[in-house]
């Protein structure tokens, strides 16, 4: 037989493959969650992923969510797009078409998060990103789109007012951001809020992703004697970074590193070096709120995330259940799944949570919330700002 | 070669109605991806198969292309004329790029337009300015109505991109370029001597290999609205063609489509139930067909249909 | 002084990058076969290196000789049954199938140990020397010193012994070789675990400086090409120069341009060699 006429066979083959449909339950609710389960992003999935079933989980518990009168429960289903943004995209697209869920839980991070926001914008289907924070992301001006970290000048402008208030003798910052669109634009936001204070910026480069040696550019900072230190990336970089601002004697005032602090493993595999880096974060587990969601306060939330876990709930966690408790609360007063109902709710979420108080501005974006700083000190992250719920105070001085 | 035109008219006619039959976004999404891929197989047909120049420049073509187009999007520039103005890019450049590098042969070859694309990356990534840098650039997002006739819209753009790739690689293996080209390829010495301009005929086939990957990479950022880096800039834009030609069968005219399609349908196949080892899987794969399979499925096909190199 | 810390920074750089980079210069020059499975045998090497010390207390420095012997072995076995089914097929084969091969060994590694980084924290910690504005931290100097000796022993091996000789032989011309009395086939399998030795041996140096992680492989095989292009195919000492011309000029770079920039600025290094000098510094016309 033909060879050319196999391919054709074959393409057609693959065709219906991927188009074959799945049969579903009418009477679960049924919420996408499209993560990088494989690849190098694979840790941060598994953070999402607990915070989105120990909601499920809750939900079901108490029957399942009232729709309108009726109960239904919640199902959470998976898809892995591999770390890689156009699988995301496609991902979510597979998602909503093949697998007819109603809603959509955000993708890993701001890149993906944009990326996917335009295949629930084109569908209607309402999404939450659970770990988005960049304003870049929610400026298409789509009306789906959700999202749960407050934009990133939160996280710079108090820790830069406490470092300005506590230690008015620190005139000199260097950043060093990896170029990704989250942490480099936090360093841009920390840029802008060190020229407000008139905190001199001696240091602003990039590292490229996948960077194994940052020796050069500490070296470069070194010579600049700044007083304060501002890093950005993931675990492993900053991981890295810490261990070779010791190797080199790296010495500074403040030292602040974002996002990894906020995660045990950070402190794990960074040990005593860890002590005195500071950080910021949408949440902390030692945030005190009382909430009408269905965990109730923060304190309860730990409480069930550490039965189930056993471990402290991190950030990224802990907004991966909020995202939930939120469609929860929005599909409860829309009383119906109808995607444009819902959306019309989450818009109007004016509510009190574990999380904080979440009300969103009219990009879609969280603009209630007011992130804590924090520092480690002596192995654990304790709260120095906002005064409301501090722990301890900020330490200068790091080796 | 009557029996190629017909064969080929039929395949082109019988994608072309795919939209009608399986209207679905998700179907056609995978549709658009295989012919997209098509167009880079086919593409790389030109230098890889031809020439016997094992280039790994696809990516770096398709990233340009795909850039190009986006800004020239965001300057304003209609969206078929950006992917025409990007095609025509990513040939002059291929034409620069040519003159520094065909000069190198195999390992050698292969490396440096490898790095190429790294390089090309970088700069990318380094002009936050222009391009966004590593915040990925947005393009306006194309009003077409419904969610299926937006899918059907890149699907038919895709197949007429890959229609015009398909008439250039069959045109060109059966003009004097193509049989240049074949003779570089057994011994570049001897074709020179007896007149080959090898570095012109070089040079074509290389600007050849990169027009159409760079329409299709301004099509493919029109159609994620959505590009970063390291999206564009993918090895595996490189890799995964020459895979595709090598299963289908190198230097063969219907060698790609062949190998695309087989390999797209394996790898959705495999996506779908082998999450974590697909790489893996790919790479046994890879391996098997360089082994066993050298000449791709259509040395398998009988000696008179004439489909083989 | 910045540009001496810099330029301290960039040796130390040089004598690993060398290191990882001789086994496959070695591989490729008498193979001609572009070995894609170096870096990850190389990251291997490092995971073994991270189990042997958190697990059973193995020290790094102790675990290069086994790592090294066993992946001899391997590399012995690959070539043999695989890669010398393939060894007059064009390049492009060549590359392909070394490429498939490399991407099951990933993945595999991928699926075992996951993608998170690792780090091989050494207790207690070696420190850091400082001589006067210098810092010199104590494991990457060890680690230099080790990976240059290690390549030394390689040079020892290829210019001292017999089976060195017919490799050196084999690389000049194999048909003379093989007239010679030379088993050529044999030759290559010990080269080419010779090459798979230097990466796996490579492996514990760099696990106790850098991140391990299956994502670093292509970083790793990236430093590898660099270095024989610079420095020249064909000779145990053009690896050194490459290796050492690498490191300084990555250190460099990355304070004229940024640190983003250094690793470009070393691939249009690449590049420009390619074109204008494609035997490198040092190199004897290698295989085109």
């Amino acid at each position: 037989m033909n060879k050319f006429f196999i391919g054709a066979m074959l393409t057609a083959a693959g065709l219906v493959a991927a188009s074959g449909a799945v049969a579903q339950d009418a009477q679960t609710i049924r919420i996408g969650a499209p993560l990088p389960i494989t690849g190098p992003l694979a840790p941060e999935a598994v953070k999402q992923q607990r915070g989105y079933d120990l909601w499920a989980e809750m939900a079901n518990k108490a029957g399942g969510i009232n729709v309108g009168g009726k109960r239904m429960k919640v199902e959470i289903v998976y898809a892995d797009y591999q770390s890689n943004t156009p699988r995301a995209v496609q991902t979510a697209e597979k998602l909503i078409t093949q697998d007819k869920v109603q809603f959509l839980f955000g993708p890993y991070g701001s890149g993906a998060a944009k990326a996917a926001s335009s295949v629930s914008e084109k569908y209607k289907v309402p999404m939450i990103a659970a770990t988005a924070s960049s304003s870049q992301v929610y400026d298409q001006g789509y009306k789906y789109l959700f999202g749960t970290f407050t934009p990133n000048d939160t996280l710079t402008e108090p820790i830069a007012e406490l470092v300005k208030t506590m230690a008015p003798g620190v005139t000199r910052v260097a950043i060093l951001a990896r170029n990704d669109l989250f942490p480099l634009a936090i360093a841009q936001e920390m840029e802008k809020s060190a020229a407000k204070r008139n905190i001199k910026v001696v240091f602003f480069e990039k590292y490229a992703i996948g960077t194994l040696d940052h020796a050069s550019a500490l070296s470069q900072i070194k010579a600049q004697s700044p007083h304060w230190i501002f890093a950005t990336g993931y675990t492993n970089d900053l991981v890295l970074m810490r261990k070779q601002m010791a190797d080199l004697g790296l010495k500074g005032q403040v030292l602040t590193m974002i996002a990894a602090p906020a995660y045990q493993e950070f402190i794990d595999a960074v040990g005593k070096q860890s002590d005195n880096i500071s950080s910021a974060s949408w949440w902390h587990p030692a945030v005190r709120y009382k909430g009408k969601d269905i965990f109730g306060s923060t304190e309860n939330f730990v409480k069930l995330f550490r039965a189930k876990y056993k471990s402290d709930p991190d950030y990224v966690e802990a907004s991966g259940a909020v995202s939930g408790a939120l469609f929860q609360m929005a599909i409860e007063r829309a009383g119906s799944l109808d995607g444009t109902k819902v959306r019309d709710e989450l818009a109007k979420t004016n509510e009190e949570t574990f999380w904080g108080p979440v009300r969103f501005g009219p990009t879609g974006q969280i603009n209630s919330l007011e992130p804590p700083v924090f520092q480690i000190q002596a192995g654990k992250p304790i709260i120095v700002h906002p005064k409301a719920i501090a722990q301890g105070a900020l330490r200068l001085g790091v080796k | 070669m009557k029996f190629h035109i017909i064969a080929a008219a039929t395949l082109f006619a019988l994608l072309a109605a795919v939209p009608s039959f399986l209207g679905d976004a998700y179907s056609l999404r995978i549709g658009t991806t295989m012919l997209m891929y098509g167009i880079l197989a086919m593409s790389w047909n030109f230098i890889g198969g031809m020439a016997g120049y094992p280039s790994f420049a696809t990516a770096a073509f398709f990233g340009l292309g795909a850039y190009a187009g986006a800004v020239l999007q965001k300057l304003g520039l209609p969206m078929i004329a950006s992917w025409m103005a990007a095609g025509l890019f990513a040939f002059v450049f291929a034409g620069i790029l040519g003159m520094a590098l065909l000069r190198l042969r195999g390992h050698y070859f292969a490396i440096a337009s490898l790095v190429v694309a790294e390089v090309i990356r970088e700069a990318v990534n380094s002009a936050t300015d222009l391009t966004g840098g590593g915040m990925g650039l947005n393009l306006p997002v194309p009003q077409m109505g419904s969610i299926e006739a937006q899918a059907a819209y890149f699907f038919n753009a895709m197949l007429l991109i890959s229609a015009a790739t398909f008439i250039a690689l069959f045109v060109t293996s059966r003009s004097k370029l193509g049989f240049g080209l074949r003779c570089i390829q057994q011994n570049e010495a001897a074709a020179d001597m007896i007149g080959i301009n090898a570095t012109l005929y070089k040079t074509a086939a290389f600007m050849l290999s990169a027009v159409f990957v760079g329409v299709a990479g301004a099509a493919y950022a029109s159609w994620v609205h959505y590009i970063e880096p390291p999206d564009v800039f993918d090895t595996l834009y490189s890799v995964k063609p020459i895979v595709m030609v090598l299963l289908g069968g190198v230097g063969s005219v219907f060698g790609p489509i062949l190998g695309a399609a087989a390999y797209l349908a394996l790898e959705e196949l495999v996506w779908r139930n082998y999450l974590s080892i697909h790489t893996g899987v790919l790479g046994l794969l890879i391996v098997l067909l360089v082994l066993f399979l050298p000449r791709g499925l259509l040395s398998l096909a009988p000696r008179r249909w004439g489909m083989a190199p | 002084m910045l540009w001496l810390q810099v330029l301290a920074n960039g040796l130390m750089l040089g004598g690993l990058y060398a290191c990882i980079a001789a086994g496959f210069s070695l591989v490729w020059g008498v193979l001609n076969v572009i070995n894609i499975l170096h870096g990850s045998l190389i990251v291997l090497g490092g995971y073994l290196a991270y189990f042997g010390y958190t697990l059973w207390g193995i020290h790094p420095f102790a675990s290069i000789p086994l790592i090294g012997a066993l992946f001899f072995v391997l590399g012995y076995l690959v070539q043999a049954s695989v890669i010398n089914r393939m060894i007059a097929a064009p390049v492009l084969l060549t590359l392909t199938l070394t490429f498939g091969l490399d991407l099951m060994l990933n993945n595999a590694m991928l699926v075992a140990f996951k993608a998170d980084f690792r780090r091989l924290t050494l207790e207690p910690p070696l420190g850091t020397l400082e001589l006067g504005e210098l810092s010199l931290p104590v494991d990457r100097m060890l680690a230099m010193v080790l990976a240059i000796a290690l390549t030394g022993l390689l040079y020892l091996v290829l210019s001292r012994s017999r089976i060195g000789r017919a490799i050196v032989a084999v690389r000049m011309d194999r048909w003379a070789a093989a007239l010679m009395g030379v088993n050529v086939n044999r030759i290559y399998a010990i080269t080419f675990g010779l090459g798979a030795l230097m990466a796996g041996a490579s492996g514990p140096l760099l696990a106790m400086i850098f991140p391990i992680s299956p994502l670093t492989s292509s970083a790793y095989l990236g430093k590898a090409f660099v270095v024989c292009v610079l420095g020249g195919l064909g000779s145990v000492p053009a690896v050194i120069v490459g290796g050492i011309v690498l490191g300084v000029v990555e250190s460099l770079a990355s304070v004229w341009f940024g640190s983003e920039h250094a690793i470009t600025v070393s691939f249009v290094l690449l590049i420009g060699f390619l074109i204008f000098k494609p035997t490198g510094l040092l190199g004897k016309k290698g295989f085109e």
